[in-house]
């Protein structure tokens, strides 16, 4: 385990150095001047140099990148200039929201997942096959936006069955608050899931031909019991490594579901904060895109050594 | 180390124990039925050993199948019956067929790399066998530590908690059969199941299945390509081709008086250990087997037949008794009994294949070999470097030496994993050097610089195994050849007609130039690999199992042409091969590989006529021969496996495995401490053993 | 001796290059006739929208935010403009981009996958870099390049080039890696074919096939990014219009007139439904032994 921490380390410190310079140049590139912006309408020279000063640009780059650097590793975020507010407590707001909206969707991901996955992957008669794998290949095709927008007309706008605007967090009070969840994590959710059974039902089709299911036939086992002892334990793998995989999406995918249904988390901040340049705060929000994506790998290959005997983390 | 017990019937034969009649198997596909098995009927006694024999396409594995009711889709059986003890398995509900399935009858597949569930312990997947009719699980896992010994794995104890990538293929196999063994069945059917492995370890798993059949009375119908197995092992044979039974009867009539024409033809084309055949052309069977999807409307044979008649390529014979022993076969001919079908007297050579002495040429210039290595050494090691450590070199070659004079061929033999394909690979640049030398008639090449590489091409050519994987389907055979013919400078004028000759060289129709190679069956596309090596005319050839991913019918064609090749163009082959009777034919010299190390090299008469090293001796001993006068020879059979190139034993590297060495005699400890060398035996090759003159003392 | 040459069996030699001949095949199946069928129709529309609609895209009626009519059969916007034809227009905006972007990035990706086969060490730093692109989704990356060159074309164009370059990369190495110890491919290195020649006669033909799918299924994903961002507000600015523009607006109204963003959305799955029909099609014709 810990070896394989260690062996995976060079590879992640790459992933996330490479990031943390793509986030730490976007402002440098953008055009445009945060001092000339902060200086207000009628800026002097020496108003601006003064600002260039306080907030350290004048410095040499490196000095700069390992100064931000220095600060994220302690825990200092940096200040959003534009609301004078500290990053932390802008992200901090927020972060309740999309986190339960990314946890509820993650869950139906892999329930919707692997129920539909077993099922296409098992169903034997050619009728049923092919009409789920329609429905399969639908929700692969139909990204979570329309699937969103239609949500809102059947349920926000043509029935008034459930809100489709807004929020309530669930910890204050988990009923209405899974009213207002539960649209968006089903649009977010169903793309990813249609996804993750695709792979699955591949590879218990795959499974299916190999020839320990013939031995496990030839010992009397039943159907049932192949598909779940032999079938589906050998594909389980697939569907982990896919769930892994989508979480990046499903993050992606956030950032669109928020704007649809109005909710105030993350994704709205990062919106927002590219539209008013207001870089502080979308530097932090890419890197800790990329830093769950490290961590979900990470998991991934964890999870994926527990279930296979052949892998092991130390080797 | 004792010869296989004699196979006489373990009881009297009065009821069969399973009876098919008329089977009938057909792959129902969107363009019509293909009869995969069509009327086929056989008996098995208790106690017997049925060989069911055919090349690939001709049914056998089908057939196993259908008994099983195992059948994938769109595989269906469409008439006939299946007896097992007077009940027609065919006709019971499947909830009725899963009952039997591990309890009456069992099986064992051709891969064990790939039969058992890498995800389950083995002890599981053995007790599961047991659970699912309806033992204990306490019981079952008793029962599963008492199989694994039966079947011959060591510390059981521990060894039933292993997964089963901890096992080698060997070991695998000894579980698979002990999951088949769990319940006691009447019929155990092998499909194959010594297919994927090595003829040592084949050796030990043939030895097991024989010794099952006299300790437990349990019937077996081994399922096989090679008719070595059959001899070795069976008691009856059911020989197959193209869907249909040819051939039936017990192995000692059909191998000594095989009434179907296929059925002799074959055995006359396979080359043997103790081939009298040497520099003649092998009786080889014209032709292909017939397409499942296309079959000829009479007997699938008789395209290839030559004692075919009118009636023949009209209406299939009837399977009908010939005698009055109970042999039967499938000919309009036989069953007259008029003709003999037997290639006693070998048919008159075709002209074209008739053998020459070797040109003068060849034989001008032998004393500088065309190509050589010196003290070859090969790091297969992976090359990964991390920031704290490197992987330790892993000697797939380990200070190898050999030559090709041209003209001659050299044998090279081993087991996978030996380091043959490797040590061949890296002469022309596929593989690194990483010690010793290269040399192309004389000069050291050994480097691979562009210079080197193109001295190599230009002399040394290579011929792959498989033939279907060996040739880019995208291109059509025109462009391989050009390809190949544009490096050695031919001008696009000239190619046309270079290439047509090519074709006509290796037995092909210049017509077909313009095919991709998806048109041609697989002795067809070995012969389209021959002619793009030969299109660089290179003074020696690399054949790196040329024949052995080829049906048994023609690879004796495909041997006798790179035997005819060799005779008109002085060509020095390195002949590399698992398969001893085909090294044997071909070669002049014989090289015997083991861990990376050559551990006997001489004279191909002395060395299969003496073999020096105890290695060689267990190989030879090892090896199916395909007649029943071979049961009684005896047979050394090695224990283990072939150790890691990564780790290899001290001293000698055969000596965890060696029947004369410290396992058996504790007290020569020289082998544990001193790596033998190669040096001269008293009967002329040369041997890397302590104890080389002891080689044949084996008991 | 010869084989004896199967006559009845072999089919005849033909002389179309089979790799084309097998793409071209995918258009003869149903699947591949409907999905061309509807790609074909949506472009000359869109390439035709001026022709069509010479008002243009910004023409103004008289009523705001009716819904779906004889007249508008896609409704009126907030500015009493025919929704069908800002569609179409908008068509054209997401077509001219994935149109563009989408074969370049397969292009390049397959290069810097391919880059491997001349150098190991060069493939595996190459493969570094995509790695760090495939740590960024489509979106965030589009969020990225926005916040750097402002909302507009060449940051969509950006985003859905850069976006592809690791799977097509990721293919093409695999294919590369997969045939690189294939018999064929050995036994022409045997012959003297240099590492470009192997390249360009035995790997790119069988690199080909999964990049040519994948660029079909990348079309897809361009026109999803460039709906993703415009829905935000970060694609194209307004009055131009896009696919993804106008289910923006739409939603803005979604309560004074629902079937604003009915029109819209249909006409976008309709695209990604033509374009998921020609991959199927092309994926079935490759995989066709």
């Amino acid at each position: 385990m810990v070896r394989f921490l260690i062996r995976k380390l060079p590879s992640l410190v790459f992933v996330l150095l490479a990031s943390s310079i793509v986030a730490f140049a976007l402002p440098r590139l953008a055009p445009g001047d945060v001092a000339v912006t902060l200086a207000g309408a009628d800026p002097t020279a020496a108003n601006i140099a003064a600002i260039r000063q306080q907030l350290g640009l004048d410095r040499p780059l490196v000095i700069q990148y390992a100064d931000w650097m220095a600060g994220l590793l302690q825990g200092d975020l940096g200040q959003s200039y534009l609301l004078r507010r500290s990053v932390a407590s802008l992200i901090g707001d927020r972060l309740g929201s999309t986190v339960e909206l990314a946890a509820l969707a993650t869950l139906l991901v892999i329930a919707i997942g692997t129920a539909l996955g077993v099922v296409v992957g098992s169903v034997r008669s050619g009728w049923a096959r092919a009409g789920l794998d329609l429905v399969n290949s639908v929700l692969v095709a139909v990204p979570s936006f329309v699937t969103g927008l239609g949500l809102i007309l059947v349920f926000g706008v043509l029935n008034r069955w459930l809100p489709v605007s807004g929020e309530v967090a669930f910890l204050d009070n988990p009923v209405i608050g899974f009213q207002f969840l539960i649209l968006p994590a089903i649009a977010l959710a169903l793309p990813p899931a249609a996804v993750v059974a695709r792979l699955l039902q591949a590879e218990m089709l795959v499974a299916r031909n190999e020839d320990y299911v013939d031995l496990a036939l030839s010992k009397g086992a039943s159907g049932a019991r192949i598909t779940i002892r032999h079938v589906l334990r050998n594909s389980v793998g697939t569907a982990v490594v896919a769930v892994g995989l989508q979480v990046g999406n499903l993050l992606a995918g956030a950032v669109i579901i928020e704007a649809i249904f109005n909710r105030n988390g993350l994704g709205q901040l990062a919106v927002s904060s590219v539209q008013t340049r207001d870089f502080t705060v979308l530097q932090v929000l890419i890197l800790a895109v990329v830093f769950v994506a490290v961590i979900c790998q990470i998991l991934t290959e964890m999870i994926l050594a527990a279930l296979d005997p052949r892998i092991t983390l130390g080797a | 180390m004792t010869s296989t017990e004699p196979l006489a019937p373990v009881t009297a034969k009065d009821v069969p124990l399973l009876r098919v009649e008329g089977l009938r198997t057909e792959f129902r596909l969107r363009n019509g039925g293909v009869k995969a098995v069509n009327d086929v009927s056989f008996d098995i006694y208790p106690g017997d050993v049925l060989g069911i024999v055919g090349e690939s396409g001709s049914g056998k594995s089908v057939t196993a199948r259908s008994i099983m009711r195992m059948l994938r889709p769109p595989g269906e059986v469409v008439a006939g019956s299946v007896r097992l003890g007077g009940e027609d398995l065919l006709a019971l509900p499947e909830r009725e067929m899963r009952r039997r399935r591990g309890s009456k009858v069992a099986m064992v597949f051709q891969d064990p790399q790939a039969a058992l569930n890498p995800v389950m312990k083995v002890g599981d997947q053995i007790a599961e066998a047991m659970t699912l009719h309806g033992v204990d699980r306490q019981t079952a896992r008793r029962r599963a530590i008492e199989l694994l010994d039966q079947v011959g794995i060591p510390d059981v104890r521990t060894k039933i908690d292993h997964y089963p990538h901890q096992f080698s293929g060997g070991m695998r196999q000894r579980v698979v059969i002990a999951i088949a063994l769990a319940n006691d069945p009447a019929l155990l059917i092998a499909d194959e199941p010594t297919t994927a492995l090595d003829v040592t370890i084949q050796a030990q798993i043939l030895r097991l299945l024989a010794r099952l059949r006299t300790e437990l009375g349990i019937a077996i119908a081994i399922i096989t390509h090679d008719m070595g197995v059959v001899a070795e092992l069976c008691t009856d044979v059911v020989v197959m081709y193209g869907g249909r039974t040819v051939e039936k009867g017990t192995v000692e009539q059909v191998f000594e008086q095989p009434r179907h024409p296929y059925t002799a033809a074959l055995l006359a084309a396979m080359p043997r250990l103790d081939d009298d055949r040497i520099g003649q052309p092998l009786p080889a069977i014209p032709g292909a087997p017939p397409d499942p999807a296309a079959p000829p409307p009479g007997c699938p044979f008789a395209p290839r037949c030559r004692f075919t008649e009118d009636v023949c390529e009209h209406e299939p014979p009837e399977l009908l008794q010939i005698g009055t022993d109970g042999q039967s076969a499938a000919c309009f001919v036989a069953q007259r009994a008029t003709t003999d079908v037997s290639v006693r007297d070998p048919e008159p050579a075709p002209a074209d294949i008739s053998v020459h002495a070797a040109p003068e040429a060849a034989v001008a210039d032998a004393t500088t070999p065309v190509l050589e290595v010196r003290d070859l050494r090969i790091d297969v090691g992976s090359r990964r470097r991390g920031l704290f450590h490197r992987d330790p070199p892993v000697y797939a070659v380990d200070s190898v030496s050999l030559s090709v004079h041209a003209g001659r061929t050299l044998g090279l033999v081993g087991e996978s994993g030996c380091g043959k394909s490797t040590l061949s690979r890296s002469i022309v640049g596929i593989n690194r050097v990483s010690g010793g030398s290269v040399l192309v008639d004389g000069a050291d090449v050994s480097t691979m610089g562009q210079a080197d590489l193109g001295r190599v091409r230009s002399s040394v050519q290579y011929l792959f195994q498989d033939p279907y994987a060996s040739l880019n389907p995208r291109r059509t055979i025109r462009q391989s050849l050009s390809e190949a013919l544009a490096f050695r400078g031919v001008g696009r004028r000239e190619r046309e007609e270079a290439a047509r000759s090519l074709m006509e060289q290796v037995g092909l129709r210049a017509e077909h130039l313009d095919r991709y190679p998806h048109a041609f069956s697989g002795g067809q596309r070995q012969r389209i690999g021959i002619a793009r090596a030969l299109a660089r005319q290179p003074r020696a050839l690399i054949l790196d199992e040329p024949v052995s991913a080829l049906d048994m019918s023609i690879q004796a064609q495909i041997i006798n042409l790179l035997e005819q090749l060799q005779n008109e163009l002085g060509l020095g082959y390195l002949f590399i091969a698992h398969d001893l009777s085909v090294v044997r034919h071909l070669s002049d010299t014989v090289a015997v590989m083991y861990l990376g190390r050559i551990v006997e090299y001489g004279d191909a008469a002395d060395v299969y006529g003496n073999p020096q090293h105890p290695y060689t001796a267990a190989l030879m001993s090892s090896s199916p021969v395909p007649s029943v006068s071979a049961r009684t020879r005896e047979r050394i059979v090695l224990p283990g496996d072939l150790p890691s190139p990564a780790n290899p034993p001290s001293g000698c590297r055969f000596r965890t495995r060696c029947p004369i060495g410290p396992l058996v005699n504790p007290e020569r400890t020289i082998c544990t401490e001193i790596d033998p060398q190669l040096t001269l035996t008293a009967t002329g090759q040369r041997a890397a053993c302590h104890f080389a003159d002891n080689g044949k003392e084996t008991e | 001796m010869a084989d004896i040459p199967l006559e009845g069996g072999i089919p005849r030699a033909r002389r179309l290059n089979p790799t084309l001949a097998r793409y071209l095949s995918a258009f003869r199946t149903p699947k591949g006739v409907i999905g061309l069928s509807i790609l074909a129709v949506m472009s000359l529309a869109a390439l035709l929208a001026p022709v069509l609609f010479p008002g243009g895209y910004d023409e103004q009626g008289r009523e705001a935010l009716t819904g779906i009519s004889a007249g508008h059969i896609f409704g009126v916007d907030e500015f009493g403009r025919d929704i069908f034809v800002r569609s179409v227009y908008g068509l054209r905006i997401d077509l001219s981009l994935i149109f563009t972007a989408v074969p370049l990035s397969m292009a390049i990706g397959v290069l810097l996958g391919l880059s491997g086969a001349l150098s190991e060490h060069l493939g595996s730093a190459v493969q570094r870099l995509l790695d760090v692109i495939i740590g960024f989704p489509g979106l965030i990356l589009g969020i990225c390049l926005v916040a750097i060159l402002g909302p507009g074309w060449p940051a969509l164009f950006l985003t859905i080039l850069i976006s592809g370059l690791p799977t097509a990369g990721r293919l093409a190495r695999g294919a590369w890696l997969a045939q690189q110890s294939r018999e064929y491919v050995l036994a022409a290195r045997v012959l003297g074919v240099s590492r470009p020649q192997l390249l360009v006669r035995h790997v790119l033909p069988n690199a080909m096939d999964s990049a040519v799918v994948n660029a079909a299924v990348w079309m897809v994903v361009g026109v999803y990014i460039e709906a993703g961002l415009s829905i935000v507000g970060l694609g194209v600015q307004p009055p131009t219009p896009s696919l993804g523009v106008l289910l923006n607006n739409g939603l803005r109204f979604v309560t004074q007139s629902p079937t604003y963003i009915v029109g819209p959305a249909l006409l976008l799955l309709l695209v990604a439904v033509g374009f998921s029909l020609v991959s199927d099609a092309l994926n079935e014709a490759v995989n066709r032994r």
